[in-house]
């Protein structure tokens, strides 16, 4: 599976991944609706994102939430009952929600920050994902 | 000898807030510990030592019920 | 331990025949619809006898008064019945509430349906708390309560179908009664599809409800991880018992999918703040604090015990050396670990544990392979510490018989202990039951017992009327003293106890007996505070809990929500809130919630006075019906002291040293006897007195009424009410 990464060394925070991101998932520009944000935690920006470990599969009550054939995580909107439970038990905190936004969301490493990002500070790794919630 | 709860129990050296947990078999989750007076933190119960002729309160939530 | 938890012995049968064969008695359509901030401001009345479907509006006074939920229960049960109906008239009622909160997916335990009927137990209300789908799904249909009267002539079903816009009596002959499979037939008959099976919900009783006062009722939902029907119950006081009086085989109720915001509520942002707040808790805290998602309330098993408070033996002894094969190591291995047991969405507590690939031992099903729901801990303690039954298979034998044939487990567990002492002690032997040897630590016997109460043959017959029923019955042959049977019978006003060790806390014994229903640990929980942190020592002190908790644990109750996540998970800074016994930020996200669903800000003064007027009005019903007045408040002496020398004898130190200290009675060169006598004498009158203490706080005479000026006071000074009162002033 493609696992979205972030490089601090190279991120000036710029915020440009946030605004592609809550443009690509909800036609919005601020980063609220973005699945990745960015912060500087003690001098070194840190991306908060999921990494598709696959705990909220297993808390998840409606099963809204897969892993696809692709190895990530993916959200049914029809099947999900807004609970956000996932968002409470994400370990990374990165399952998120928006107001005005029933369903919460998370980074489905789409690539659009990627190609966003003036400082390439971030890229999309192939990982394993055999033995992890699905 | 301090007391728990108002009731006594013999002190010996080096006792701390863990060691009266388990001398009093309190063996339930929610509990909040004051040693004279100062609230000591769950993590903190291993390495908290209890002075001699310590007022301690040991405190138990409800949960089940 | 690897296995498929999906696979269970498969019991539906031809679900498709067995449903050509209802024969639709009435059929009305209805327009399905959303509630608005909570409520639909629509109930759903049902009468069997006469076969009326009607819709009825909800009046602000309600809404005001009683809130919904328990509240709506009760408001609707005094009007339906009187001083004399009795639960097996027809006009009594079923009523089945969620409230304005219930249904809600974002705070945890948020899907509680209430249920009021008079009981057959005690004569009185008997109100339960049950989870499962049914009262929310009902809610999103367009009710927010349901409430069924009359009797119907053969076995019959209810259906209230949102997405058909239809509700049906129809008649059901050929479903088995037994709730998994009811639960199971029903569920696959009326969803569309595979995908549908999570919108129906059903509510069944079982076998054993016809012939016993004990019956309970099962409420499912569809457990998607375990593609099966899961149960929770509404176990007390016979609610099951009046469901088949009416010849009610099932109520089923076919929803819309769910939906995050159904409620229609006033802020969604504020709910979805502290619902994610609270899920986040769980998953920083439950790990080290309760467990609960991992073994539900069966964690509570060893604590019990290692604080003397586990009943053990007809509540004689507080712990047994045994109590390590059925602690909570034992269920975390059996429950299937990893999935959302929440009895509703979005419950992060997720306690609804279940234990997969249970081989069924005995009866009807031996043989089977099933998934039984729970134990919790009320069940490990009654059927099995309380029985002397110290072994898990037995435990789940039992576990699953009582749900299947629509038995409480409690009450159950509570009088299988009784007929063991009573064993013990001669007044019972082979001769007496039919030859059914009914001793401690027998699991065959005690599940030939559940037998014959399904049956409704031999000595089962006599046990299913209760404790109560017993006691009289067993004087009345002579088979033993009635002052024995009256001290170690374990009921108040006609209610089996439920399993905890009351006698070494004075304001538990308050808990237990001051409340409204019987003695069920729902009001008031205080034996920490009582007896280990020695927190409200004065009688004062105790008054002043057996005020507050009541009172605010009632207001679950009204609004559809459930207790635990109140105090079985703890925020990270509530040691050094000034009352952490209270959890006061809990208590605070409860103000939010109701302003966040209703729009009507509240805080926790006004929560309490919401819970106050239900409470003092549901006393008034009490008094109504004959009970409600201070002799109907005493306990059994076991739930207050030592009734025998080897009660006295297991904790003589313990006792010795109270005589010295508070009696100034030097112990020695006394018998036993002696010392119990007077042990017993200081007891009693320290009760008597804290019935004193608490009836002044709440309110009410030295007999236990609520006086006129509370009455104003709570908002309750309704006519009708004023003259059930005066009568007694
Ligand atoms: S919010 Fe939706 S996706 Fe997340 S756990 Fe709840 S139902 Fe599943
Ligand atoms: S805590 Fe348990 S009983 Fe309460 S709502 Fe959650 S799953 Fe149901």
């Amino acid at each position: 599976m493609k696992v979205l990464v972030g490089d601090p060394g190279k991120c000036k925070l710029v915020h440009a991944c946030e605004a592609a991101c809550a443009k690509v998932l909800h036609k919005k520009t601020g980063r609220p609706h973005a699945a990745i944000r960015v912060d500087p935690v003690e001098g070194q920006p840190r991306f908060q994102v999921c990494n598709q470990c696959g705990e909220c599969i297993t808390v998840c009550p409606t099963g809204a939430l897969t892993r696809a054939k692709s190895g990530i995580v993916l959200l049914k909107k029809d099947l999900c009952v807004a609970c956000y439970m996932c968002v409470g038990f994400c370990p990374s905190l990165s399952m998120v929600r928006a107001e005005g936004v029933l369903p919460p969301f998370k980074c489905i490493s789409c690539g659009q920050c990627v190609k966003a990002c003036p400082e390439k500070a971030l890229s999309l790794v192939e990982q394993p994902h055999e033995g992890l919630p699905s | 000898m301090i007391t728990v709860n108002g009731d006594p129990l013999e002190h010996e050296e080096g006792l701390t807030v863990q060691g009266i947990l388990e001398a009093k078999n309190y063996k339930f989750p929610l509990l909040i510990a004051f040693v004279n007076g100062k609230l000591v933190k769950r993590e903190d119960y291993r390495t908290t030592v209890v002075p001699d002729g310590a007022v301690v309160q040991i405190t138990h939530l409800m949960g089940g019920g | 331990m690897a296995y498929d938890y999906t696979k269970r012995t498969d019991l539906k049968g031809d679900v498709d025949k067995q449903k050509q064969a209802h024969k639709v008695l009435k059929e009305i359509t209805f327009k399905p619809a959303l509630p608005q901030r909570g409520y639909n401001d629509r109930t759903l009345y049902v009468n069997l006898t006469d076969l009326t479907i009607e819709e009825r509006p909800v009046t602000q006074q309600m809404k005001d008064k009683f809130i919904g939920g328990r509240g709506f229960g009760l408001w609707f049960l005094w009007n339906a019945t009187q001083a004399s109906t009795r639960w097996n008239d027809p006009e009594n009622e079923l009523i089945i509430a969620p409230g304005p909160l219930a249904g809600n997916t974002q705070y945890p335990g948020s899907g509680k349906s209430l249920v009021v009927t008079l009981s057959p137990m005690t004569d009185i209300p008997i109100d339960c708390n049950v989870g499962g789908y049914f009262g929310p799904l009902m809610k999103f249909c367009g009710f927010d309560a349901l409430e069924i009267q009359g009797k119907a002539a053969r076995d019959v079903i209810l259906v209230i179908d949102g997405p058909k816009g239809r509700i049906a009596i129809e008649e059901a002959p050929l479903e088995n009664v037994d709730s998994h499979v009811a639960a199971e037939v029903f569920t696959h008959q009326y969803a569309d599809d595979e995908k549908d099976l999570p919108n129906v919900s059903v509510v069944s009783a079982g076998r054993a409800a016809d012939h016993t006062r004990i019956g309970c009722l099962n409420f499912s939902w569809y457990d998607l991880r375990r593609k099966a029907t899961r149960l929770k119950q509404a176990g007390r006081g016979g609610t099951g018992t009046v469901f088949r009086d009416k010849k009610l085989k099932a109520l089923v109720v076919h929803g819309f999918p769910v939906k995050g915001d159904q409620n229609n509520p006033a802020d969604l942002e504020r709910i979805a703040r502290i619902g994610v707040k609270m899920h986040k808790e769980l998953h920083d805290f439950d790990d080290s604090q309760c467990h609960m998602r991992r073994q539900g309330t069966a964690h509570l098993v060893e604590i019990m015990d290692a604080y003397d408070l586990l009943p053990v033996h007809n509540f004689q002894y507080g712990n047994h050396p045994d109590t390590p094969r059925i602690n909570s190591q034992v269920w975390d291995k059996r429950f299937t670990q990893g999935i959302p047991d929440g009895c509703w969405y979005g419950c992060s507590m997720a306690c609804s544990k279940g234990a997969d690939e249970h081989q069924v031992m005995t009866g009807p099903y031996r043989g089977h392979s099933n998934t039984v729901d729970g134990p919790e801990y009320e069940t490990a303690a009654g059927v099995g510490a309380n029985c002397g039954i110290f072994d898990p298979d037995w435990l789940l034998e039992c576990n699953f018989y009582c749900d299947v044939y629509g038995i409480d487990t409690i009450s159950f567990g509570t009088l299988c202990a009784f007929c063991m002492e009573c064993w013990q002690r001669g007044i019972l032997n082979a001769e007496r039951t039919g030859g059914l040897e009914i001793k401690f630590g027998s699991g065959p016997a005690q599940l030939e017992l559940m037998h014959q109460m399904a049956e409704g043959r031999g000595f089962g017959l006599i046990a299913g009327q209760g404790v109560a029923r017993m006691k009289k019955i067993f004087a009345e042959k002579g088979w033993g003293e009635a002052q024995l049977l009256n001290d170690i019978g374990m009921e108040v006003k006609g209610l089996e106890f439920s399993q905890y060790m009351s006698k070494e806390s004075l304001a538990q014994q308050g808990g237990y007996s001051l409340t409204n229903k019987g003695p069920q640990h729902d009001e008031a929980w205080l034996i920490f505070m009582d007896m280990v942190n020695k927190q409200i020592p004065t009688f004062e002190d105790k008054a002043e809990a057996l005020f507050y908790f009541p009172i605010f644990r009632t207001w679950f109750g009204l609004n559809g929500l459930c207790k635990l996540p109140w105090n079985d998970i703890e925020p990270a800074d509530n040691a050094r809130t000034p009352e952490p016994a209270k959890v006061p930020e809990h208590v605070q996200n409860y103000c939010e919630l109701f302003a966040g669903i209703t729009g009507r800000e509240i805080d926790r003064h006004e929560l309490l006075r919401m819970s106050r007027g239900v409470y003092n009005f549901q006393r008034v019903f009490n008094l109504r019906q004959g009970k409600g007045q201070r002799a109907h408040d005493r306990p059994p002496y076991r739930a207050v002291g030592p009734v025998t020398v080897e009660e006295y004898t297991s904790r003589a130190e313990r006792y010795d040293k109270q005589l010295k200290e508070i009696l100034g009675v030097d112990p020695a060169g006394k018998s036993v006897e002696e010392k119990m006598a007077l042990t017993r004498e200081h007891r009693e009158a320290q009760y008597e007195k804290l019935m004193d203490a608490v009836y002044k706080r709440r309110g009410w005479t030295p007999n236990g009424v609520p006086t006129l000026e509370t009455l104003k006071e709570v908002g309750m000074d309704f006519p009708e009410l004023v003259a059930v009162v005066e009568q007694h002033l």
